[in-house]
């Protein structure tokens, strides 16, 4: 994958999806489906949900690549907002948003991922596990991935919003430099 | 303002996820747009995120791709829709009623558009009317504000004719943090590169002090001239900008002008990009 991608830079790809063409959107289907649909379902929780979810995202991503503003952001950016929106409006209409995990589980759980990964992905994120600090992994995951608010994750996790806050920027500036490297 | 602090405020996490004001929000587009390295900064922080994204992958079931595609209609002729008509039993049939509610639940583009068209129709047409009535009722009751009518019936028509001209790039520059209230619009034309300003809100200034505007040129403020220090109902003309300007700003100077902006005073900005 990674050598498809350097021969279709993001420039090209977006011309071509805002062209409408049936092609760019089966490679990006292919190559991002993965990574929006683990954000959806870590949202949503349930299988079934997750692919309904998954499908109004894809679907959004499609219907309004046209209003897509490569000035504004990067591709998967924008598109993990439409994921992540999509998938909390639809727990929230639902009324019923999942509780959150204790620490201890949500701790367990990415140490799971760590070592679930199959592919040559698990070198690169057992480096990057043990890079990141677990406490600042979650926030970044709870914030970032799960569509935690700041204030909410301090709340559930009886930690100041400060502390929220100067933990995320500190997470993201370690795997900035971990991914430049 | 100092782009090392700015990028270590936390505002460009804030503005990744999602957490910043819409004022914020302008401001980051600004200022990635005005300074080449808040732009890096930022991009660098979208792809370590989009990479930690990808390292957790969960695979959508196999059939789900197909059931998307099948609501998707492409710029190219679409094949399967030639299927449809062919009157075929048994299997064809099957198939059929897998379509039919996708076909049926995919409100065309045109269709979106036309509605769209239509309501802003609406939406124009009423608030022509109104406008109309308005200025009928004006005119018939205000005969002695007359003078004053003129005078901004010239001042509308020299804005509309701004707005309209195709030489013109019309740059909307928004209030910053500080002062959301401020807007002025600048018409860049590209043909003379001259800009013109019309200010359609900002802050009276003391006796002392006077609007600067600046072109951002490469990553440098260039001095684009002084505002009129009564510059409301105007369009004011500013200096020639350098074809390359990315955007352009207004900050409040003493009375006559700096070399420099002082960038802390700042009080609206717009990409011309």
């Amino acid at each position: 994958m990674a050598l498809r991608k350097t021969s279709y830079p993001e420039e090209e790809l977006v011309a071509s999806l805002k062209r409408n063409d049936r092609k760019s959107f089966e490679y990006l289907y292919d190559s991002y489906s993965a990574a929006l649909y683990s954000v959806v379902h870590k949202i949503v929780r349930e299988d079934e949900k997750a692919e309904d979810v998954m499908q109004d995202v894809f679907l959004k991503i499609w219907r309004y690549m046209a209003s897509y503003n490569p000035e504004k952001g990067r591709l998967f950016t924008w598109m993990l907002n439409i994921a992540r929106n999509t998938a909390i409006d639809a727990i929230r209409t639902e009324n019923s948003r999942p509780a959150l995990d204790d620490i201890d589980v949500a701790m367990d759980r990415a140490e799971a991922v760590a070592n679930y990964q199959p592919s040559i992905n698990t070198l690169d994120l057992r480096d990057l596990v043990e890079k990141l600090k677990p406490e600042r992994k979650l926030l970044v995951d709870l914030v970032y991935f799960q569509g935690y608010t700041q204030e909410e994750a301090a709340q559930k996790l009886s930690i100041p919003l400060g502390t929220v806050k100067s933990r995320i920027r500190t997470a993201l500036q370690d795997l900035k430099i971990f991914f430049a490297a | 303002m100092n782009t090392i602090e700015y990028i270590n405020s936390g505002i460009l996490e804030e503005y990744l996820l999602g957490t910043a004001s819409p004022q914020e929000k302008q401001e980051v587009e600004c200022m990635s747009k005005i300074y080449p390295e808040i732009k890096t900064e930022l991009t660098q922080l979208e792809i370590a995120l989009e990479q930690y994204a990808q390292l957790q992958p969960k695979t959508p079931p196999v059939h789900l791709k197909d059931k998307i595609f099948a609501q998707m209609q492409f710029a190219e002729p679409a094949a399967p829709e030639q299927e449809l008509p062919e009157e075929k039993e048994d299997q064809t049939e099957a198939k059929q009623i897998d379509f039919r509610p996708v076909v049926t639940k995919s409100t065309p583009l045109w269709s979106q558009i036309s509605v769209a068209a239509s309501v802003l129709l609406a939406v124009v047409a009423g608030w022509s009317v109104w406008q109309l009535s308005q200025y009928k009722s004006q005119t018939q009751q205000l005969t002695a504000e007359v003078a004053t009518a003129k005078q901004n019936a010239n001042y509308s028509e020299a804005l509309t004719a701004m707005y309209q001209s195709p030489d013109n790039k019309v740059i909307r520059l928004k209030g910053v943090e500080k002062s959301p209230e401020s807007a002025v619009v600048a018409f860049w034309n590209q043909k003379t590169r001259e800009v013109t300003l019309n200010v359609q809100s900002l802050p009276t200034l003391a006796a002392d002090k006077q609007y600067q505007l600046w072109a951002i040129v490469g990553g440098k403020p260039v001095d684009m001239g002084m505002l009129d220090k009564d510059f409301a109902k105007k369009i004011i003309k500013m200096k020639i900008a350098d074809g390359g300007a990315a955007a352009f700003a207004i900050t409040v100077e003493k009375d006559g002008g700096s070399p420099t902006p002082t960038l802390d005073d700042m009080m609206v900005m717009g990409a011309a990009i």
